[in-house]
């Protein structure tokens, strides 16, 4: 059975914020298909009596919940590609 | 002097006995980077590394003690250096400096190493090749035609091509161990947890930890202890204590319990490691040790569970990369939307938005119960599997790669690249500590690496038997 084609792939791209040309996605679904193909294997291990657990780690040691000084403004915008007196600077998103 | 070919240790103590200088150290290793620029092991080279060298020389003057005192180290690209460039070996960080140190930085820095470079990778350590770099391709050492590995490509070859003694790389399904088993040098990925990851780029969190690469397993020992440790900036750094490795190398193997692994030898079969893997375990039985038939029923799925968890979280780790704070945006986006989209479809390489696809695949609502939640069940199961080796074991014997190190471009498929990953994701998946040490030759005279894997924690157990089997079993 197919799992993954065009349409799929165009959803997938948009959920991923990205974008690729028709072409690109033409490739893209077979190879996909592969990989699939390959993780579908863990479909015939039964793991009907294994309780999920997402992090096996404990949270046990966690630390004081206290403040502490962080990085400046400056610092945090330093690698913004846009910013602006103390602010990061994106297009206008809102009609005047 | 030829300073390549003294080992960590070997150097250490040249500094300390004064026979030569951080100076002149880091200057020849700076100008065998600029020698072997063809190799592309290194991106940059620090500026400042020549005048750190020169504080260190003040300080070992002046009788200070440092574990690194004046030791040229090279970090690989996804690890934060304060006021360095850290780029991911990404067109998308082209820019990105880092505002503060990792973990490892600062516990290199305070036992006085002196980093001088940054090392090429595949772009967010994703692939097993360094051919996915958007700074161009890496070189194998030991072959200039054939891929050095990776992801952490550009830090084995700096080890093996004489650019450094000791480099950092980090592994999140084999991505320090199999660069070092292609260029013949020792790695290792140690138990999750034994290292703060604070401060190194995240692509998977729940399976990736730093891990030294060096020329030797006591060399590897000796780092380890340095980069271990609990750090109240990431929770799940263990706060165990870090043992002295060096002490547990005893030179004897007698009545060691060596985990040989039933799955794993059905899955060796026919392939170019298992003659030699044989015969070195038909050797390590003469030599006193115990081999014991284990079994891991579910070894087959470690790779597709690897690939759904590894790229779930990649998918969420790169969510960060919008356009609006990291380093890039998209000349071309006139709205929001298009900031995060155009940005991120210049900014990343094909390997990355395929894992990104993938991971929003298995996430996404009707496939991630069968998918993720299925992978996560495994794992689970994988985990209890192992418990009851290691109850048996002490420590369990793989091979690091199938063959030797590949054909530059010679993979194209993705599946058959993720197949590289077969024999060292187990440990990723597990969590437990893995390294790699080279122990034979492939039929192109290239080196082949064994992998010793040990219980949570146990990485003692690991460098004796590696040392034993470096000084003792002859191959070159």
């Amino acid at each position: 059975m197919k799992k993954i084609d065009f349409i799929e792939a165009k959803r997938l791209a948009s959920l991923s914020a990205l974008d690729f040309s028709e072409e690109e996605l033409n490739a893209f679904v077979p190879e996909f298909e592969k990989i699939l193909d390959m993780v579908e294997q863990i479909k015939n291990c039964n793991t009907e009596n294994v309780d999920l657990t997402y992090s096996t780690h404990k949270l046990k040691d966690l630390r004081e919940d206290k403040s502490k000084v962080g990085m400046s403004q400056d610092e945090v915008l330093l690698n913004s590609p846009k910013s602006k007196k103390g602010c990061f600077v994106v297009p206008q998103m809102l009609e005047d | 002097m030829e300073f390549e070919k003294f080992t960590l240790l070997e150097i250490v103590n040249m500094l300390k006995n004064k026979t030569v200088s951080s100076e002149q150290l880091t200057k020849y290793f700076i100008s065998k980077i600029e020698e072997k620029k063809s190799l592309n092991a290194v991106l940059e080279v620090f500026d400042d590394a020549i005048n750190l060298a020169k504080e260190a020389d003040k300080k070992i003057q002046a009788g200070e003690n440092g574990k690194l005192l004046g030791v040229p180290v090279i970090i690989k690209d996804n690890i934060l250096y304060k006021g360095k460039k850290c780029t991911c070996s990404s067109k998308f960080l082209k820019d990105y400096i880092a505002q503060y140190n990792s973990t490892v930085v600062e516990k290199i820095l305070q036992e006085g190493g002196v980093i001088i470079g940054r090392a090429n990778m595949d772009e967010f350590a994703m692939g097993g090749s360094t051919e996915n770099s958007a700074y161009g391709i890496t070189h194998n050492a030991l072959d200039f035609d054939r891929v050095p590995g990776g992801s952490s490509g550009g830090s084995a070859v700096a080890v093996a091509g004489g650019l450094c003694p000791v480099s950092l790389g980090t592994d999140t399904g084999g991505s320090v161990r199999q660069p070092c088993s292609y260029n013949g040098i020792v790695g290792i990925k140690p138990t999750y947890g034994r290292i703060s990851r604070y401060g190194v780029v995240a692509f998977a969190s729940s399976l990736e930890q730093v891990g030294p690469m060096t020329k030797t397993v006591k060399d590897n020992a000796y780092m380890l202890q340095i980069l271990s440790g609990k750090s109240i900036n990431d929770e799940t750094s263990a706060d165990i204590p870090v043992e002295d490795y060096l002490s547990q190398i005893k030179g004897q193997i007698n009545g060691l319990n060596i985990g040989v692994c039933k799955e794993v030898m059905q899955m060796m079969s026919g392939l170019e490691v298992e003659k030699i893997f044989l015969q070195v375990l038909e050797w390590l039985k003469s030599n006193g040790a115990n081999l014991i038939d284990v079994s891991l029923p579910n070894f087959d799925l470690c790779l597709p569970c690897y690939y759904i968890i590894a790229p779930a979280e990649a998918t969420s780790n790169l969510g960060r990369f919008d356009g609006i704070k990291y380093s890039t945006r998209s000349d071309k986006a006139e709205n929001v939307d298009q900031i995060y989209t155009k940005s991120r479809s210049e900014g990343f390489g094909k390997e990355v938005k395929r894992r990104i696809m993938l991971g929003n695949f298995v996430l996404s609502s009707g496939y991630f119960d069968a998918y993720y939640n299925k992978a996560k069940k495994i794992q689970i199961k994988l985990k209890e599997q192992a418990k009851d080796i290691f109850k048996k074991c002490d420590v369990l014997l793989f091979p690091t790669t199938a063959s030797e190190a590949f054909k530059l471009g010679s993979k194209t498929d993705p599946v058959s690249m993720y197949k590289e990953d077969m024999f060292t994701i187990t440990a990723n998946i597990l969590g437990i500590p893995s390294l790699t040490l080279p122990f034979a030759k492939g039929k192109s005279n290239l080196p082949l690496g064994l992998q010793i894997m040990a219980n949570n924690f146990e990485e003692g157990k690991i460098y004796n038997l590696a040392d034993y089997i470096e000084n003792n079993w002859r191959w070159k």
